[in-house]
């Protein structure tokens, strides 16, 4: 995972790129012949200093490696605070990254 | 986050260090199942919402006219209504809902996703507010490469 975040003028943006094949139902049924070989992320959250910033619960239709830009209030947390991304997919597996706030 | 109460929704014995209970973080995949098997957007909003009453105002999408890949069209969208979720859904592939935004005390509502449509259609965004309503916005697009859908 790829994750950028920077702070300016109160707020936090955040740029985040996600390793992950995002295959569909359709897409593991044309391979497989399976469709439950589908697997794709379906939440990520992040913190900073244990408090939520984002929270989204995703679908198969997000892009292959998919691609998050978002904004948080920056006021409460300074540069240097750690922001930590973590998503987990349909089959359970997760993934953790820390960037620090620039 | 409460790495536990995530991996406690797996059956996981695993033990992890004791995190603060501030936090919170709602997994519309596990709270609201059907949303997601939903095929058209109409139905994925009622089952999320319980209404597709919706105002069209105050909600901001911008996408490309015409998407050269449908395998990464991308949307961006925002609000500055005080919401409770943001909900992202089109009508191009075989279920409708693309995802949920929870939106926390600090999120600032302002996203940009690339997403996959298979073939040209339309992009809704709804908007929750903390004022109990729906708001929404349309776009439609062309795809011109028939795109990876689901």
């Amino acid at each position: 995972m790829k994750l950028k975040a920077k702070l300016k003028n109160g707020v936090v943006k955040v740029k985040m790129m996600a390793k992950h094949d995002m295959v569909t139902y359709n897409q593991a049924k044309k391979k497989t012949g399976n469709r439950d070989d589908a697997n794709f992320i379906t939440h990520i959250t992040g913190t900073v200093n244990d408090k939520v910033v984002i929270d989204i619960s995703t679908s198969q239709f997000l892009s292959k490696n998919p691609i998050f830009k978002f904004q948080f209030k920056g006021d409460e947390f300074k540069s240097g605070d750690k922001l930590s991304v973590t998503w987990i997919d349909k089959k359970g597996k997760t993934e953790t990254k820390k960037a620090k706030i620039k | 986050m409460n790495r536990r109460k995530f991996l406690g929704f797996f059956g996981s014995a695993v033990a992890l260090s004791a995190l603060p209970v501030n936090l919170s973080a709602d997994d519309y995949r596990k709270l609201k199942p059907k949303v997601w098997e939903a095929k058209t957007v109409d139905d994925a909003i009622k089952s999320l919402y319980g209404t597709t009453e919706m105002i069209e105002k105050g909600v901001k999408l911008k996408l490309p006219k015409v998407a050269s890949s449908g395998g990464a069209v991308p949307v961006k969208f925002g609000t500055k209504i005080p919401a409770k979720t943001v909900a992202l859904f089109q009508d191009s592939n075989p279920e409708s809902a693309v995802m949920v935004y929870t939106v926390g005390k600090y999120d600032l509502t302002q996203y940009f996703v690339k997403i996959k449509m298979g073939k040209s259609g339309t992009i809704t965004v709804v908007v929750e507010g903390l004022d109990g309503k729906l708001y929404v916005a349309k776009q439609s697009l062309e795809v011109a490469a028939g795109g990876c859908e689901g």
